[in-house]
């Protein structure tokens, strides 16, 4: 089964086309980046994937949940790391974590355990009982991700993960992700290169709400005729471009 | 119940450690009820003015410290909202239901805390004042606000659900001025009378306060029901309201 698979999936507002007709099937344990500019429609993808947002027309599906007719169904197996920071300023990490496990109905034993996990996971226990506004953007970053991780999603949305995070502080979160790969699916949008071609088993790329391109790093330079990701985005946006022009 | 447990316990921490909760929940009132009581103290007794009496004061006081309740349910709504922690919190299982339970829960129980603590400090100044309050008293009006907070939480989720950090506190401090005001906490509304006493009848700030007053006083006549029975209808009005539009926002903001 599909962990992802849209069809025809269109989000349109009063004057602007976000995500136009968008069909992508993403593999389980995928990990899986749409890549594109501000703008592009990444969030907006990712945001009717995660019930946040309703499609105007088109399909999706999550596990082969429909997102539009089952939205209950399928937040009990997804979780998103949202762009911004979505953590509990006056919470600790420790009681930040354990709300999620409240949600998601954890036992005493499982929420302990659990929270231990995700704590080990990505090395917290220095902060475990600092509260969140006084932590570093990097460290709540990590927070928001160990927040969507502890409810066991089969996929998880992380969108811009690393944006506004210093060199040191994206690293750490890439090490992060990369222990994951594999094991869940995961959905990431990104406009830095680099970090798609890092992380990424393939990778979308997203321009004016459509997929421009679709594939590998090499299926893409390949498309492209150019060496690294950095440039054949640029030249796959720029054919994108001319085509849509002409 | 688990979800709502969850939720209802983190909105309370997040209003117990921020300092503000202290300043404007508790500070705020125990000061104009001590200010009040010198105030009073100050009026000479052939005046015959006993509003500010502490016996008259605590239950005006009470009602006045709910009030900033509501300006910090409203608070920690809008403050949620603009934020993406609630973004996060609406892709995961919880329903609308839990969402309005999570804030009203520990804002009820803020509430009772904050009268409880109103009445006790009262008591303490009724006891320095050489007036007799009723212990007894002071708790049955405890229960006798009970729809006022209901009244004041309401409005909060109201607010905080219709308009931002920056316009509901706004609001807020509009409701706390006229509900105190109207509410006859600040001046004696029945002895006054006239087109002001018929638009204080008409608002429920008015037979919140009375409610509290007569249950202090163990003055249970027929006036009592009624002030009560007038506060939980429209409590039950504005939590009704509040309710269907958090509801109708949230199902927007998932549009």
């Amino acid at each position: 089964m599909n962990a992802i698979e849209t069809k025809k999936l269109t989000k349109r507002y009063k004057t602007k086309t976000a995500v136009s007709e968008l069909d992508l099937t993403v593999n389980e344990g995928e990990l899986f980046a749409l890549l594109g500019v501000n703008g592009a429609g990444k969030t907006t993808t990712v945001r009717m994937l995660s019930c946040l947002s309703e499609p105007t027309s088109g399909e999706c599906f999550v596990c082969g949940k429909s997102c539009i007719k089952e939205p209950q169904a399928v937040k009990e197996i997804i979780d998103i790391s949202p762009q911004d920071t979505a953590v509990a300023d006056n919470l600790t990490v420790f009681e930040n974590l354990r709300l999620i496990c409240g949600i998601y109905g954890y036992s005493k034993e499982k929420t302990s355990a659990k929270i231990e996990e995700m704590i080990k996971l990505f090395n917290m226990d220095k902060v475990r009982n600092s509260r969140s506004k006084t932590l570093s953007g990097g460290w709540k970053r990590k927070l928001s991700i160990a927040m969507a991780l502890i409810s066991e999603p089969k996929v998880l949305f992380l969108d811009e993960p690393t944006l506004g995070l210093d060199v040191l502080a994206r690293r750490d979160l890439w090490s992060v992700v990369e222990e994951l790969k594999g094991k869940i699916t995961i959905i990431l949008t990104t406009h830095h290169m680099e970090e798609a071609e890092h992380l990424a088993d393939r990778i979308a790329i997203m321009l004016e709400g459509q997929i421009a391109a679709l594939g590998t790093l090499s299926e893409l330079e390949e498309l492209s005729g150019k060496q690294g990701l950095e440039e054949s985005f640029v030249a796959i946006a720029e054919k994108y471009g001319k085509k849509a022009a002409g | 119940m688990n979800k709502i447990n969850a939720f209802a316990k983190r909105n309370f921490l997040e209003i117990i450690r921020d300092p503000l909760s202290y300043i404007f929940c508790l500070g705020f009132p125990l000061i104009m009820l001590v200010v009040m009581t010198l105030v009073n103290e100050s009026i000479p007794p052939e005046a015959g003015m006993t509003n500010f009496r502490i016996d008259n004061l605590a239950g005006g006081i009470a009602f006045f410290g709910l009030t900033f309740v509501m300006l910090f349910t409203s608070l920690s709504i809008a403050k949620d909202r603009s934020g993406a922690f609630l973004v996060r919190l609406y892709a995961t299982p919880m329903k609308s239901g839990d969402f309005i339970a999570g804030y009203i829960l520990p804002m009820g129980i803020l509430a009772v805390i904050q009268s409880i603590i109103t009445f006790v400090v009262s008591y303490i100044v009724s006891l320095v004042a050489g007036v007799s309050m009723n212990p007894l008293g002071m708790l049955v009006a405890v229960f006798a606000l009970l729809p006022t907070m209901v009244l004041m939480v309401s409005f909060g989720l109201l607010f905080g659900t219709l308009f931002n950090e920056k316009a509901a506190p706004g609001l807020c401090s509009i409701i706390i001025s006229l509900g105190s005001f109207l509410g006859g906490v600040w001046f004696d509304a029945e002895g006054t009378g006239g087109v002001l006493l018929d638009i204080c009848n008409v608002l429920p700030f008015f037979h919140g306060v009375k409610a509290a007053r007569m249950a202090c006083a163990l003055d249970f006549s027929g006036d009592f029901f009624i002030h009560l029975a007038i506060t939980a209808g429209y409590a039950l009005v504005v939590l009704i309201l509040s309710i269907v539009v958090f509801k109708n926002k949230m199902h927007a903001d998932l549009k």
